[in-house]
Parts: C-alpha cells; sequence; structure tokens
C-alpha cells in the first residue's frame, strides 16, 4: 500500500539522517586517508591504536569514569533515602518536588557555573579546579531522571501500608526499607543510573568551566584534542558513542523488563 | 480485668475530628465489629490500635498493660489491611516467614510454622509463588496466614472481605470465623457491611460520625437500634417523623419511630379486623424469596418485605390492602 | 548507674513515640537538599544578586549596558534566530517522524525508537567534531556535494551551520518528547475522517494537529529553552568564536582576557527572564486555547 510505504519510508530517511554523522565519523575513523577525494583510502585501525595506547587519553577516561560512578554513588546515597522520606514521611510534598527537581533543567550549566564559580572559587569552600565540584553539579543533573524513575517505582507500590504491615510483624523503619521496598526499587534505579551516566559522560560545560584541565574528563580532552588529526578524534569520538550507546541500550533493556 | 481495654480514644486531623470518646472493653476471644459508613473513622480507630497513627487521648490496655504509646512492633498486635499490603518482592512463604524473621526465631523453627499457618489458610502448593501470580482470594489468606502466624493478641481485619466478589466473599467469611474459633483470638473487624457484621460477629459497635453510638449483640443492634443512625444504617427501617406518625397510628412522639419493613403484615383489602389500616401498593420489587412492597398509608409511604410464598398472592401496583403493625414492633427513637 | 539513666530516658523515648514521627524523614531528606542548595539554588541566586555593577552603581545599569549594547545586543539575536529555526526544524521533522513512526510495524517501530533514544546522547562536542568530520572545509560530505557540484564551499561554521548542528540534537529529543503525545490521537478518528470524505492533509490540518496543539507547544518550548541554554556543540564548533549569550556569559567568567563576572551575571538574568517570558506566553495561549479536560 502506498501510504504504508510513504511512512516506512519516512522512519528510513529519519534512521539515516539521524545516522550520517555515526557513520561518516565511524569511516573516517577507520581511514588512512580522506581530504582529496570521494572516497576514503585504505582500511586501518591504526587510529584507535595510537588512542587507546595515549596515556593522556586513558587518565581522561579514568577522570570521567571516576566522576560519574562518584556521582551516581552520591546521587544513590541522597536521592534513595530522600524519594523513600518523601512518599513515606510527606506524601503531600511530592508534587512540590516534581517542580523542584526540574530546576536544574531552568537554569543552563552555563548560568550556573557563574554563580558557582564565584561561590566556590576561594574563600572557605574552595572548590573550584577539583572534581569534587563536578560531584555537586553532577547530582542536579543527575537528580531529576533519578528522581523521576524512583518516585515513578514508588507510585505504584502503596508503600505507607506495606511499612506498616511490616512494623506491626515487628521491623523497624529502616529495615521494613530494606527489606520490602529496596526490592522494588532496585530495576528502577539500575536504569536510572544506566541513562544518568550516559548523560554525565558527555557533561562538558561544568567540566570545561569549573575544572578544565586540572582535572581532565573525557569530554575536555575531546575539546583540547581539536587540532588533532581528524582521523584520530573520529577515533576518539567513536569510541565515546560506541560506550554511550552500549550503556543507554542496556539502560533501555532494564527498563522494558521492568514493565513486563 | 477485660482482656482489652479502651478508655477516651480521640483523635483530630487539623481541628476535623476523626473520632472522640470511643471506650469499649472486649473479653479475651471474643469477636468485635466495628460497623459503619465510610469516613465515620473506624479505619483510623484500627490504625490508632495497631498503633500505625498517633492518639490524642485515650488509654489503651491490653491484658492491663498500657501500650497506649507502645510501638507497632511491641504491640502484639496483627493486621489485616484492605489492600492485604503483600510484600511484593517476596513468594507467599517468604511473606508469611517475615515477621518470624524479625523475631529471629531457628531457621527450623520459622519453616514449620509457615507450612502450619500455610495449611490453616489452605494454601499448599502456592508456597513458592509471588503475590502478582495469585487471585484476590488467595492474597487475602497469604495476608490473614502473615498476620496469624506471628500468634498477635489482637487481630485486626480492615475491611478484608471488600475487594472480592460475592461468592468468594462468603466462603472466607466463614473460614475467617473458623480459624478465629479455633485459635481463640480476640478479634475487631472494621467493615461498612451489615451482612457481614450480623454473620459474624459476638458483638457489633456502631460507630457514627467518629462516635460509637451503639454496642450491642448483632440482634439487638438490628432489632433495637439506639438512634436514627443505626436504624438508617441496620435495615431498611421504615422512618416515621412526628408528623407521619400521627397521621398514620394516631400517636404523639418528639422522636422518630423504627418499623421494621418485615414486622408489617398485610391483609386482604376486605378485612374488617378492628386496627387495621388501609394502604394502596404504589410499587413491587421481586427480590427472589421475598418481594419489596411499597405501599402509601394515610399518606406515608412505608416499605414492606414479604415471604415470597406463591406466585398467586403477589400484589399489583395499584391494589389495596389493609396492614397491620404490631404495638411492640414500634420503637421509639430518641432524636 | 546505667539503669537509672535509663529510667530517667524511656518515658521520654515512649512520649516520643518514633514510629509516627516525621523526623527521620526530615533526616533523611536534609542532606538531599542541602547538596541541591549548594549547587543549584544557591548559585541561581547569587547569579540574581550579583548582577549589579561591581564597582558600585545603580542595580540596574549592567542591565541598560547590555541592552544598550550592539555586540551583546547581536548576541540575543544570533541565539534566538538559532534557537527559533532549529527548534522549528527539529519539531517539523519530529512530528512527521512520530507520525510515521507510530504507522509502521513493531519491529521497525521499536528498533527506531531505541535508535533515537541512542542517538539523544549525541550532542556537545562529539557531535560538533562528527559535523566537522562531515560537513567542514574538508568533511567527507562536504567532498561528495562539491564533486557533484551541488555547493561550491562550507558553511559549517556560520549560523546557518550551527543551526544544523542543533537541529540534529534536537529531533531525537522532539521525538522521544512526541512519541507518548500522540497518545492523545485515536486511530478511528482518522478512519472516521476518511468516511467523512477528508484525505490525509485535511485530516492532520482539522483534527491532528489542534488535538496536538499543546503538546507540540510545550515541545517547541523545551526545544527552544534547550537551544537558548546550548553552549558546547557552538563551543566546540568554533571555539568561541560565534556571538552567543552562551558563549559571551562564559567568556565573561572564564575566558582569558576580560573577566567581568557581574555582566555575566546580568546577561545569565536576562537569558533567564527571555526563557520565563517565553513559558509564560506558552501557558496563556495553552488556557486560551482548546483543551479537553
Amino acid at each position: 500500500m502506498a501510504t504504508e510505504r510513504y511512512h516506512r519510508g519516512v522512519v528510513y530517511l529519519l534512521v539515516v539522517l539521524l545516522a550520517l554523522p555515526v557513520l561518516g565519523t565511524l569511516i573516517y575513523s577507520l581511514s588512512e586517508r580522506w581530504d582529496a577525494t570521494v572516497l576514503p583510502h585504505g582500511l586501518t585501525l591504526h587510529w584507535y591504536t595510537t588512542l587507546w595506547l595515549d596515556d593522556r587519553f586513558l587518565m581522561a577516561f579514568w577522570h570521567s569514569l571516576v566522576v560519574c560512578l562518584g556521582t551516581l554513588l552520591l546521587s544513590t546515597i541522597l536521592i534513595v533515602p530522600a524519594v523513600f522520606a518523601i512518599h513515606y514521611y510527606f506524601p503531600r510534598l511530592d508534587r512540590w518536588m516534581n517542580i523542584l527537581i526540574l530546576l536544574p533543567f531552568a537554569v543552563p550549566p552555563v548560568v550556573s557555573s557563574v554563580g558557582l564559580l564565584s561561590l566556590y572559587a576561594d574563600g572557605p569552600i574552595s572548590l573550584v579546579g577539583t572534581p569534587w565540584i563536578l560531584l555537586g553539579c553532577y547530582f542536579t543533573i543527575a537528580l531529576p531522571f533519578m528522581y523521576r524513575m524512583l518516585s515513578d517505582s514508588l507510585r505504584v507500590i502503596n508503600v505507607r501500608e506495606l511499612v506498616d504491615a511490616a512494623h506491626l510483624l515487628g521491623a523497624s523503619t529502616p529495615r521494613a526499607f530494606w527489606a520490602v521496598i529496596l526490592p522494588g526499587l532496585r530495576k528502577g534505579l539500575l536504569a536510572s543510573l544506566f541513562i544518568s551516566f550516559s548523560f554525565l559522560f558527555g557533561e562538558f560545560v561544568f567540566a570545561n568551566m569549573l575544572v578544565g584541565t586540572r582535572y581532565e574528563t573525557l569530554q575536555v580532552y575531546l575539546y583540547n584534542m581539536r587540532n588533532a588529526s581528524g582521523h584520530f578524534t573520529s577515533a576518539l569520538v567513536m569510541s565515546y558513542f560506541i560506550f554511550t550507546f552500549a550503556l543507554t541500550w542496556m539502560a533501555m533493556r532494564i527498563s522494558r523488563q521492568e514493565r513486563t | 480485668m477485660s482482656f482489652v481495654e479502651v478508655s477516651g480514644f480521640a483523635k483530630s486531623y487539623g481541628g476535623n475530628t476523626v473520632f472522640e470518646d470511643i471506650n469499649f472493653v472486649l473479653a479475651r476471644g471474643e469477636f468485635v465489629t466495628l460497623l459503619g459508613p465510610s469516613g465515620c473513622g473506624k479505619s483510623t480507630l484500627l490504625r490508632c490500635l495497631a498503633g500505625l497513627v498517633s492518639l490524642d487521648a485515650g488509654q489503651f490496655r491490653v491484658e492491663g498493660e498500657d501500650i497506649t504509646y507502645a510501638v507497632p512492633q511491641k504491640r502484639g498486635i496483627g493486621m489485616v489491611f484492605q489492600s492485604y499490603a503483600l510484600f511484593p518482592n517476596m513468594t507467599v512463604s517468604q511473606n508469611i516467614a517475615f515477621g518470624l524473621k524479625m523475631q529471629k526465631l531457628a531457621a527450623k523453627v520459622v519453616a514449620s510454622k509457615v507450612a502450619e499457618a500455610i495449611e490453616l489458610v489452605e494454601l499448599g502448593g502456592k508456597e513458592r509463588a509471588y503475590p502478582a501470580a495469585l487471585s484476590g482470594g488467595q492474597r487475602q489468606r497469604v495476608a490473614l496466614a502473615r498476620s496469624l502466624v506471628v500468634e498477635p493478641r489482637i487481630l485486626l481485619l480492615d475491611e478484608p472481605l471488600s475487594a472480592l466478589d460475592a461468592r468468594i466473599r462468603r466462603s472466607l467469611r466463614q473460614q475467617i470465623l473458623d480459624i478465629q474459633r479455633r485459635l481463640d483470638l480476640t478479634t475487631i473487624f472494621v467493615t461498612h457491611d451489615q451482612e457481614e457484621a450480623l454473620t459474624l460477629s459476638d458483638r457489633i459497635f456502631v460507630m457514627d460520625r467518629g462516635r460509637i453510638v451503639q454496642q450491642g449483640s448483632a440482634e439487638t443492634v438490628y432489632t433495637r437500634p439506639a438512634n436514627e443512625a443505626v436504624a438508617r444504617f441496620m435495615g431498611n427501617y421504615n422512618l416515621l417523623g412526628p408528623q407521619e406518625s400521627r397521621l398514620l397510628l394516631g400517636l404523639d412522639i418528639d422522636g422518630h419511630l423504627a418499623i421494621r419493613p418485615e414486622v408489617i403484615r398485610l391483609f386482604a383489602a376486605d378485612d374488617v379486623t378492628p386496627g387495621l389500616i388501609p394502604a394502596t401498593v404504589m410499587h413491587s420489587q421481586l427480590l427472589g424469596n421475598v418481594v419489596r412492597y411499597q405501599v402509601e398509608a394515610k399518606g406515608v409511604a412505608l416499605q414492606i418485605d414479604c415471604l415470597n410464598r406463591r406466585a398467586a398472592d403477589l400484589l399489583s401496583d395499584g391494589n389495596r390492602v389493609m396492614l397491620h403493625i404490631a404495638p411492640e414492633d414500634l420503637q421509639e427513637i430518641a432524636p | 548507674m546505667a539503669t537509672a539513666k535509663l529510667a530517667v530516658i524511656a518515658p521520654a523515648a515512649a512520649e516520643r513515640r518514633p514510629a509516627f514521627g516525621r523526623w527521620p524523614g526530615v533526616l533523611a531528606l536534609l542532606p538531599f537538599f542541602a547538596v541541591l542548595l549548594a549547587f543549584c539554588l544557591v548559585p541561581a541566586a547569587w547569579v540574581l544578586i550579583s548582577s549589579k555593577p561591581a564597582d558600585g552603581g545603580m542595580w540596574y545599569a549592567n542591565f541598560a549596558e547590555i541592552l544598550s549594547s550592539p555586540f551583546y545586543r547581536q548576541a540575543f539575536g544570533n541565539s534566538l534566530d538559532v534557537s527559533l529555526w532549529s527548534s522549528l526544524a527539529g519539531l517539523v521533522i519530529a512530528v512527521v517522524g512520530v507520525a510515521s513512526l507510530r504507522r509502521v510495524p513493531g519491529r521497525l517501530r521499536s528498533a527506531a525508537v531505541a535508535f533515537t533514544n541512542m542517538s539523544s546522547n549525541l550532542s556537545g562536542v562529539p557531535l560538533a567534531f562528527a559535523f566537522i568530520i562531515l560537513l567542514g572545509t574538508n568533511g567527507t560530505l562536504t567532498l561528495i556535494l562539491r564533486h557533484w557540484g551541488w555547493i561550491d564551499d562550507a558553511h559549517l561554521y556560520s549560523l546557518n551551520g550551527l543551526i544544523l548542528i542543533y537541529a540534529y540534537f534536537q529531533i531525537p529529543l522532539g521525538v522521544l518528547v512526541l512519541y507518548p503525545a500522540f497518545d492523545a490521537l485515536d486511530d478511528d478518528w482518522q478512519h472516521a475522517a476518511s468516511q467523512l470524505g477528508a484525505g490525509p492533509f485535511s485530516y492532520w490540518w482539522h483534527v491532528g494537529l489542534p488535538v496536538l496543539a499543546p503538546a507540540l507547544a510545550g515541545t517547541f518550548i523545551l526545544l527552544f529553552a534547550n537551544a537558548m541554554g546550548a553552549y558546547a556543540s557552538a563551543f566546540a564548533l568554533t571555539a568561541g568564536n560565534v556571538n552567543l549569550v552562551t558563549i559571551r556569559i562564559a567568556s565573561l567568567v572564564a575566558g582569558d582576557i576580560f573577566l567581568q563576572p557581574d555582566l555575566a551575571a546580568a546577561l545569565a538574568v536576562l537569558l533567564m527572564a527571555l526563557l520565563a517570558l517565553v513559558t509564560a506566553v506558552n501557558h496563556w495561549l495553552l488556557n486560551r486555547s482548546y483543551r479537553g479536560d
């Protein structure tokens, strides 16, 4: 049928459009030279081996991992009890929380960097230039996703009654939380962690403005390599893409499992 | 000394009284129903007894021990929630074992007690199932087993049958009663269903707008309602105001007269026995074994229930009849 | 002595009724709010407060300077330009794409949605680099297009190039946000419309788009705000040599030459005010329009 062909066509076109930069970068990263001719010259893994043997790259990768995983740990420790507290102790605040957690969206990183730079550059709390400040900033980036997904997981179970039932059977509140509520949060938490990880891994503004080369993350390294060979940066970009694609894919798999 | 003593319970939320002046005593092994319309405060009262909601005033003693301020964990009270509150991440066995594990009992003891409880509620074969895979009736029985296995001193049931369909409700009702009798367990059952209350209870506490307005056996509450609210809630009483009483019966009273629909007797229109009241059938409704007539007598609308004995006896709309109401079936109710 | 101590503590502990107390909840929320305050609310408030000139002067002096400076006015103009066109382009492509996505077989649909989901991570610096490789002066696509004689030179480093890149990262976002919104459309409506003689175009014009209008407006605002606040891809593409508001703000606080945090704060306040204004207008329009509930 004509309409079916049209819809298929549009979807394929959309996918090709979105895939074009990735494919271009992939081919570029695998070719030896591609500067004057229409088609690339020579297939090689040379750029990838150079990249993955570069100490500065590995260090930046390591820094990114440390900052992202550290943030996720911090966020989990702060957000999971907070979501539970909202649902169990202050259910009426849930509405306000849903607005509050969107604030980091309303303030672009460039804007809050202005405040952060003046607040924490020197004086009593001197965080600028250290990875510590990124933990705090990245917490605000992860917050909307993590809070929403965890809150949704809690909304489908009756937190109050489950904890009440556990109390009557002799469990303390922390024990009830650990044995009854937390297991229900596991998948939502895992999915939101993967999603947040891929977001944080791609963060550039805070990292570049607040820390820069003093604790170079992958994105900042990528930017600082802008004058290197295009093939080399392509390999770098592709490595990053593949890494985040894998993470997003896993996040989607987990959240799909949760729904069924 | 009574087994359970509740005195002066009161609770309000931000100026709205949920309940006040709640006083009652229970004997060991008694089955009591808190009956009342939704919003009368009965569920909150149950949660206060369990220690899940704090009281504003009052005292709560069980076996002479004051547990007004005890934490829920230390009260020795079991509760079945309306939503059952089964832990979704645990199997049937794990749910039932939870309270025993909190008591740090040996694994062997836990296993044998769980097996006993599963047998008690007839859930053999479902030990490894998760709550999501169970039917409503099965979930209800898991919830019951979970609260019974820790051997509570008092069992609280918060409308445990309201989410089930009529047939399962009736069989579970009997099962709950059997188990309660066997364990001689002091039980407080909350419901808004008068049939449930009448069939289950040793005593019924009728609650209305935050107060217990009548305490008594099923028969007393049903036949001798203490006030208008109880009369309205129990059965389909004909409630006559002062003016209607004068019109129909020539009686002068201040409050209301309550007449149960099944005590009014019908006679043929040509019956000349003295004391009969002429009436006209306005509407009839066949309920199976009972026929419910709406009649009008001397300008007063009445509802009458008759046994449906023979089809030939059924009256049609517009038929004229004579009524008889025995004086001992008239109940004067305080306003 | 221990027993005496216990005797003193026990009644007080009983009075507190820990099972119903809310203080554990407060305790759990405290660190959460502390971090949120320190890294989001206080910096944002700081920006508001510090927008007045550092060397004294009236609170509005910086705003007056910005509004009277052709350079900063151009920055706002460019930002608005890039955001508006890239959001519109992203929205149109997303609408057409989602309308078709909802009509293709399940396997293809879920694969395409999954791919869109993944490509929503393509933004910022890596995206700019991918575009340089594709469409830069010696980009692969540039070579092909030049070979065929379609273009004579690459324009990636211009405002139009920015619109292209921005539109690219707006498409996946638009698709993901709009996809659930299309639930509002009942499949039978299109059947009913065709029974009444309406073609696809009439259906969309008279039924589909009006029903979706609130979702479309909301998505547009989201894309627009996203573009106005975007910084990384523009910065990476032009190394800061393009006049956008976010680039100006960043260079005033973290540039190499001339730091003026108070002026940056004033620019930031204006940017947030602009976003607030757009959101408010959107709300106002939505409240005037037809709503289903």
